[in-house]
């Protein structure tokens, strides 16, 4: 056993004092530690990242997947669909004009609010906090998201809708 | 008896109060830019920008090691020296 300095305060005492007055003391050296403490949270929270983008990195989407019969969505209209078997993301599919479609993720790269598409303005808007994005191409028009939506490729054959990962950003990576 | 510790302490009483301040000021500073380097990463971790991540991790790492190495540094609380018992003195009445 460690042989204990009798100058010192034991630390049951300590921590728990009788007056309530030092119990909810906390003085500066108490501080400096709780935030080298908190320095040291915030180093582990940036390393959680790094690991969590080496361990399991985003996998583009495999192959082509059916979403939904042409003729079920009319021109203007959007479709909300997910794609199974890989991780819940909820996508829209917007009938812009004959024979042009996209598909885009619905959630908003600000805060993920589901966003939505409008009709009358041919932009996709997010009600949360005001973000608007083009229809055409998924860019930031207006509001706080800093990035465009991630956008699928849409392939019309024999009258029904199927999705696949982007091409164009798959050359970029 | 005085010593050398003694002579500074009284030479420079503010000394303490100077070198605390100082370590949390620099640990503050420290922790506003970890807090600045993680939205940063979580920003554009998002985006897939991974040599990002990496990097503020290491900025990060950094201070978090040199805010807990400032802590050698914290100046030792002042203990009062402990109350000898002396004896009550009993004085001789001088109105009896």
């Amino acid at each position: 056993m460690s042989k204990e300095d009798p100058e010192k305060e034991p630390s049951w005492k300590s921590d728990f004092p009788i007056e309530m007055k030092r119990g909810t003391h906390v003085s500066r050296r108490e501080f400096a530690k709780f935030l080298g403490l908190l320095s040291g949270a915030f180093a582990l929270s940036n390393g959680f990242i790094v690991i969590r983008a080496m361990a399991f990195p985003d996998k583009p989407l495999e192959g082509e997947h059916f979403i939904v019969n042409a003729e079920e969505v009319p021109v203007g209209e959007m479709f909300q669909f997910e794609i199974q078997g890989g991780k819940h993301i909820p996508y829209i599919l917007i009938h812009l004009e004959e024979n042009e479609w996209r598909a885009f993720e619905q959630k908003c790269t600000h805060l993920t609010c589901a966003v939505r598409y409008q009709k009358d303005v041919n932009q996709i808007q997010c009600p949360c906090h005001n973000g608007w994005f083009s229809a055409d191409t998924g860019e930031v028009l207006q509001g706080p998201p800093p990035r465009p939506l991630p956008q699928l490729d849409v392939a019309v054959r024999d009258g029904k809708v199927y999705v696949r990962e982007e091409q164009e950003a798959n050359e970029n990576v | 008896m005085s010593n050398f510790r003694k002579s500074q302490n009284e030479a420079h009483p503010n000394k303490t109060n100077t070198i605390m301040t100082g370590i949390i000021i620099l640990q503050i500073l420290f922790v506003s830019i970890q807090i600045w380097f993680l939205f940063g990463a979580l920003n554009n971790a998002l985006e897939g920008n991974f040599y990002f991540a990496l990097t503020t991790f290491v900025g990060s790492a950094l201070m978090a090691v040199a805010s807990i190495w400032v802590l050698r540094y914290l100046p030792e609380p002042l203990r009062k020296k402990p109350a000898r018992k002396e004896k009550p003195k009993v004085s001789p009445s001088r109105n009896p």
